[in-house]
């Protein structure tokens, strides 16, 4: 690239053609004045506050937009710039309304900080105000346009970086303003409530809805967002020790600028009453307030005398996938060493994690193989199964500026039509339990029309002819047949990812939560095979989380048959190794997997039960039999922020701390171990959970090597393999970023070290009406809640905005039964019922109803049956019929 | 405003064959909207939709384009547009005496449409004729030297019964 050089405040500085004044005055370490300049959207240079001085011909240029070019004789500070910008300033106050001593942007407008800077305060001229719109309907959002500086930040992070495309320029002159499509309110437009636009906007015309004014914080926190697997960066503002707002992190990585609904409004949770302070102990019935030492005593007591009488195996541990790695690793620990049982999972994995061995086997890779970074350069986009606009928005993001920004192909594979569905170029939509057949159609499309990449396949792969005999039978033609999806539609899939040069995949719980979940990750991994698109170059597979730490909890070993990092039980070499560093003989059996430990509850074989920051009772189905289950235990101990509906049946209940509250690791989606940074100390009594696990080793005459967290973090870098970069620093330098982040590099996986077909067979049977339960139920993630809903649903403005759950049904079906938009309807299964609030809406197909799951007061995991205490890929579909109750009142 | 008038279907199928015309083609929106504007008079705002979704776009930012132009209507027009100048040159030589008698015997304000839709009247800054000032355009003829007289020889045939109904 071409270096040119120019003079900037008196000084040489040479740059790279096609950069901006702005830009290498930045590099330079020159400081620009600016309002709508932002280095995560495209320069417009609508302000004109960054304005400098050409010496060579007195021209003002607005620095953001004006390109360097050789002999440029910049000034960005002398008495004519100054004067300029005073200028600017004035004609921006002279339509601004003098109310910033009661503005709730305080501090933190920067119109107000520039003015300031540059002695703005009485303006002379004429005060034209804009029209006063305030609008404060929605939980979220104050917009309040009289202070709108028509920077078009909203307007550009709305467009450009979150892709919703609910504001733009409206009218134009002294009535032009950012508007949305009709010009209505927020809540009736597009806007998702991200939060984005009130973070970028420089004045008070956005701001956040508070509950009461807070002014400006007293400190910032950099941490981890403890809701979905993107983990996006966030900064906590806190003041007298609440906090009181949550910013997207601008420097992340991962979400540079952005966040979600959740991300942004969902932290306060925190903050509620209903957090437990203090050790709960059952006795007399009832679960009364304890001491640690009391409550750790009758666990440890209790524990030990099952253990004396019935054997390890009766006791298991579920970790969580919204704890640390830190803590999932201890827990597990604690079983294996402490316990000496193999009983410890988590229930994300039957969400999730249990399909990652499978796309191991098959390319090598234990979760995505590439970045979200490099999915954004993808010039086509498959996502199959997932709802990334409600379960992972950022990466819904990173989809939809691909296709925006660089015309990447995007086809959706979901019975439902999705948030993604406006950008795609295809949406094919299999009926249900048939989206195998439709995989193995693509990928029998793409042998036979010669669209394979030859060369990779013959050379560099395994078992290529098993594949193309299994796949003769799957002809566009059977599974248009199979599926109900046009043979047309698949054989233009087909092209479209065989075509493109970086085709990515994106597959999320939609599939992974199917019985044949496994089967069906080995079919996309087939299809990336075929044309070489497994990583690290080319296009990758992305597989989303259901949990802010799905993947780490995984890698920690939170498992009944690996231990920490992917290594099986049954591999003698990793036992041995763990039994010289833990010091004590492990157990050799396999443990049991949470629902098989449920199941052994209902027997009796299983007794005691330690629930680490888990919510079965919602989040796992059949809630008779789970409510069975656990009452049958002799200890049932839980670790919750919340008294949840599980902790609630427990024996003993210890009082955890929050994600913001604690330090520790969350591995992302990507593989990204990142640190959470404390920002304010735990209520009451709470502790940590990881130690409360140490406390709990301690009473049981084991206690752990570790005095501090980073000794944790050294012992998992030893044995996780790819986790070997990610021990945090003790301390960071000044002007480091706190979040730690290390990509977590993949070990070669496969036997024979090239990527491997697994031919795989059409083995579910299509789903009929039975008993008269004629509707197929869908459940998925939610924008306005997140997990079982127990920390989303007491984030104040998070249920304000969507107080129930409601069910998705076509109108033709809500006109055969009489129900009407809004109104309250019952869905009952052989299982149970749940109440919900009918919406129509035709983006779901005929006979199919979709309700959330994260919703407690509608708990749809209780429609769900356990068949055979199997609950692997059992969470997904389920027969169930539905009836109104009331009329929309 | 009288956005009452309905579009008939044969006016919604031309609209859909001119955006049908243009699918994926981002540049031509403008081209688009005035194709649009000259079959049927106006951009029906429900056809904002259709056209987002047809060039890739978001319906706020057609919006936005439509919303910025004068040019460009969301609701039905006069068969032929009143444009009185308010420049400088016609506003000293009785350019507002002009407007006032062009609102009576339209019987319209400002931005308004006649309710037979013939008329729509506006007004603008300066059509570039200063030397035959006050001016006045009636669809794309431009009168000069405008006078009360010469007003009401436009509008004879509004004379009665038109004011005010």
């Amino acid at each position: 690239m071409e270096a040119i050089t120019i003079t900037l405040n008196g000084r040489e500085v040479s740059g790279q053609a096609g950069m901006t004044v702005f830009e290498l005055a930045r590099e330079a370490g020159i400081q620009i004045p600016h309002l709508c300049h932002d280095r995560h959207l495209a320069p417009i240079g609508a302000c004109r506050i960054c304005i400098v001085e050409d010496e060579r011909n007195g021209a003002l240029l607005a620095s953001c937009v004006t390109p360097i070019a050789s002999g440029m004789i910049i000034n960005t500070d002398s008495a004519r710039v100054r004067e300029r910008r005073r200028i600017l300033i004035e004609l921006m106050l002279a339509s601004h309304p003098d109310s910033c001593m009661v503005c709730d942007k305080g501090n933190r407008c920067q119109l107000r900080s520039i003015a300031a800077e540059y002695g703005v305060g009485f303006i002379d001229l004429e005060k034209i105000p804009l029209p006063t719109r305030m609008e404060d309907v929605n939980p979220f959002i104050e917009r309040d346009l009289s202070k709108c500086i028509l920077c078009a930040k909203c307007i550009r992070a709305d467009q450009e970086l979150v892709v919703v495309g609910a504001l733009d320029y409206f009218n134009r002159g002294f009535s032009s303003r950012p508007s949305t499509f009709g010009d209505l309110p927020l809540e009736k437009s597009e806007c998702t409530f991200c939060g984005v636009c009130v973070a970028a906007c420089p004045t008070g015309a956005l701001t956040e809805k508070e509950k009461s004014y807070h002014g400006s914080a007293s400190r910032t926190v950099q941490t981890i967002c403890p809701y979905c697997g993107c983990g996006c960066s966030i900064s906590l503002e806190i003041k007298n020790e609440t906090v009181v707002r949550s910013l997207p992190d601008e420097e992340s990585e991962v979400n540079g600028g952005t966040l979600c609904v959740r991300g942004s409004y969902g932290y306060d949770f925190i903050h509620s009453p209903d957090r437990l302070t203090t050790p709960l102990v059952r006795s007399d019935g009832e679960l009364q307030p304890a001491t640690w030492e009391d409550a750790l005593s009758h666990i440890s007591e209790t524990l030990n005398r099952i253990k004396q009488s019935a054997g390890p195996d009766s006791i298991g541990a579920l970790a969580s996938s919204r704890c640390t790695n830190e803590e999932n690793y201890l827990l597990q620990r604690f079983a294996r060493s402490v316990l000496q049982t193999n009983n410890i999972d988590h229930i994300s994995r039957l969400h999730n994690t249990w399909t990652l061995p499978s796309l191991s086997r098959a390319i090598g890779s234990l979760g995505t193989t590439q970045s979200l970074q490099e999915l954004e350069l993808a010039d086509m986009i498959l996502v199959m199964g997932a709802d990334p606009c409600c379960s992972a928005p950022n990466v819904a993001y990173a989809i939809k500026r691909a296709v925006k920004r660089k015309g990447a192909q995007l086809v959706g594979i979901d019975p439902r039509r999705t948030g993604l569905y406006p950008f795609a170029r295809l949406w094919l939509s299999p009926s249900s339990n048939s989206d195998l057949v439709l995989l193995n159609s693509i990928a029998q499309t793409i042998i036979e029309e010669s669209l394979i990449n030859r060369e990779f396949v013959l050379r560099r792969t395994d078992n290529y002819e098993e594949l193309v005999q299994a796949l003769q039978q799957y002809t566009p033609q059977y599974a248009q047949e199979v599926t109900g999806v046009p043979a047309e539609d698949i054989r233009r899939t087909a092209r479209l990812y065989a075509g493109a040069s970086q085709p990515a995949i994106i597959y999320g719980s939609g599939i992974t939560r199917y019985p044949n979940g496994q089967d069906m990750v080995l079919a996309l991994a087939n299809i990336a095979i075929l044309t070489g698109n497994t990583g690290p170059k080319g296009g990758g597979i992305y597989p989303l989380q259901k949990d802010c730490n799905g993947q780490g909890a995984f890698d920690m070993g939170a498992l009944p048959d690996f231990l920490p990092g992917c290594h099986s039980i049954s591999d003698k070499k990793a036992k041995k190794l763990f039994e010289q560093l833990w010091g004590t003989p492990l157990p050799a059996q396999a443990g049991s997997s949470a629902d098989r430990m449920f199941e052994q509850a209902q027997h009796g074989t299983l007794k005691a039960l330690l629930i680490m920051g888990e919510n079965p009772l919602l989040s796992f189905p059949d809630r008779k039999s789970i409510t069975s289950a656990l009452s049958n235990l002799e200890l049932l101990v839980v670790q919750d922020i919340f008294l949840s509906e599980t902790a609630a049946t427990a024996h003993v209940v210890l009082p955890a701390a929050a994600f913001a509250e604690k330090e520790g690791t969350f591995t992302n989606f990507e593989g990204r171990v990142r640190k959470l940074n404390k920002a304010i100390e735990p209520p009451g009594q709470s502790l940590p959970d990881w130690q409360i696990v140490m406390r709990l080793a301690e009473a049981m005459q084991h206690p752990f090597p570790f005095t501090s967290l980073d000794q944790i973090g050294a012992e998992i870098e030893q044995v996780v393999p790819v986790y070997e970069y990610s021990s945090f620093p003790t301390q960071t330098e000044p002007g480091e970023s706190d979040i730690l982040e290390c990509r977590r590099t993949h070990a070669e996986q496969f036997l024979s070290g090239f990527p491997r077909f697994f031919p795989v067979s059409y083995n579910l049977p299509p789903l009929h009406s039975q008993n008269g339960y004629t509707f197929t139920l869908i459940t998925g993630s939610s924008l306005f809640r997140f997990g079982s809903g127990s920390r989303s649903s007491r984030a104040s403005r998070l249920k304000k905005h969507s107080p129930q759950a409601l069910v998705q049904i076509h109108p033709d079906d809500a006109g055969t039964r009489g129900i009407a938009r809004g109104d309250r309807v019952r869905i009952y299964s052989p299982a149970g019922e749940i109440p919900a609030v009918a919406e129509l809406t035709d983006a779901i197909a005929r006979d199919t109803l979709f309700v959330p799951y994260s919703y407690p007061d509608c708990p749809v995991y209780s429609l769900f049956e356990l068949e055979n205490g199997k609950t692997a890929g059992l969470f997904n579909v389920c027969m169930v019929d539905i009836e109104r109750t009331q009329d929309n009142g | 405003m009288a956005e009452t008038k309905e579009i008939t279907s044969s006016e919604l199928k031309r609209i859909r064959d001119i955006i049908d015309a243009h699918s994926g083609q981002k540049w031509s929106l403008i081209p688009l909207l005035q194709q649009i504007q000259e079959e049927v008079g106006y951009i029906p705002p429900q056809s904002i939709e259709p056209i987002a979704h047809a060039l890739e776009l978001f319906p706020a930012q057609v919006q936005g384009v439509i919303s910025f132009y004068t040019q460009l209507y969301t609701c039905p027009q006069g068969k032929k547009v009143v444009r009185v100048c308010r420049g400088t040159a016609c506003h000293v030589r009785g350019g507002k005496t002009i407007l006032k008698l062009v609102k009576q015997n339209l019987g319209i304000e400002e931005g308004q449409t006649t309710p037979d839709y013939e008329y729509t009247l506006e007004t603008v800054a300066c059509i570039g004729v200063c030397a035959l000032a006050p001016n006045m355009v009636i669809g794309n003829t431009t009168y000069g030297h405008m006078n009360p007289k010469k007003v009401s020889l436009l509008f004879a045939d509004r004379e009665r019964g038109e004011e005010h109904d």
